[in-house]
């Protein structure tokens, strides 16, 4: 693809944030604070900001700490991957893009379709319930991420890609 | 105890039965902070005749989320025990978000008085 390709692409599918590559908690705290106000000039008010701020931050820490590709960026190991934002029917779009295993995959499956099932009161109860009871195996974060932004966005779809052997898993989250 | 705030991590202070945590709090290592406060706060909870736990936050990632219920859960049962245990919750004008956060861990504390002020 030409680099006019690029820039027209991002213009046209309203994209204001893109990385892509190996992502390290240190490159999301330098990150953090353009998209802070990269967010703040396009949420439509104070709460849709701090919500996509926070869709943000839970997809990048999921793509640095799952991500199935894995580099050593100065002593930090990355999960590559890639998160964008865009704008989208008057809301922020949140995606983030990586590669993950076999086992992984029936995994998301499972959880994210237990999810899409609940509704608001569930949940709460289903996030109560993580907080006390503590993060589930094979976690390496609360085990809150997902319940967190199904609970709080608008709306949020998910899918695998195969390609050339490997599976790509597609997160996207409106708010 | 006393850690400053960084970008990503709230300004902590624990001394004499007060705590104060405030700022940002989605930190690169859940564990930089949590290993800290949670052991500063045990040793606190046994001196002390009266305990105040101040919280002013902006943003919390959901790990966070377990490191400040954990607090609650930790301060709680010693106010179950019979301590004095003061949370107060605030949340920055027309902060929605940071206030429905207060409203849910306020469902799951028992003992302790907790109030919620808007600043």
């Amino acid at each position: 693809m030409n680099t006019d390709e690029l820039h027209n692409i991002l213009l046209k599918r309203k994209t204001f944030f893109c990385y892509s590559g190996p992502l390290t908690e240190k490159i999301l705290t330098a990150i953090s604070v353009a998209v802070r106000l990269e967010i703040g000039e396009n949420a439509g008010n104070e709460r849709a900001e701090k919500i996509v701020f926070g869709n943000f931050v839970e997809q990048a820490q999921n793509i640095i700490r799952y991500s199935s590709e894995k580099t050593i960026q100065e002593d930090e190991t990355s999960g590559v991957g890639t998160v964008a934002l865009s704008l989208s029917d008057n809301k922020v779009l949140v995606e983030a893009v990586n590669a993950v295993d076999e086992k992984q995959m029936n995994t998301l499956t499972r959880d994210l379709t237990e999810l899409k099932k609940m509704d608001s009161a569930e949940l709460k109860s289903a996030y109560r319930n993580r907080l006390k009871d503590g993060p589930p195996e094979g976690s390496k974060g609360a085990g809150l991420g997902f319940i967190e932004i199904a609970r709080k966005s608008d709306m949020w779809d998910f899918e695998f890609v195969k390609e050339h052997g490997k599976i790509l898993f597609i997160f996207k989250v409106w708010s | 105890m006393k850690i400053e705030a960084t970008s990503r991590t709230p300004l902590i202070e624990i001394n004499s039965g007060y705590c104060l945590i405030k700022g940002e709090c989605y930190p690169e290592d859940i564990s930089e902070i949590s290993i800290p406060i949670m052991k500063e706060i045990e040793q606190e909870l046994l001196s002390v005749e009266k305990f105040v736990l101040e919280l002013e936050l902006y943003y919390f990632n959901s790990s966070s989320a377990k490191l400040l219920f954990d607090i609650f859960d930790k301060v709680d049962e010693a106010a179950a025990d019979g301590l004095d245990v003061q949370i107060k919750w605030n949340y920055r004008s027309g902060d929605d978000s940071m206030q429905e956060a207060g409203e849910d861990f306020e469902e799951d504390i028992k003992n302790s008085t907790f109030k919620m002020q808007e600043i």
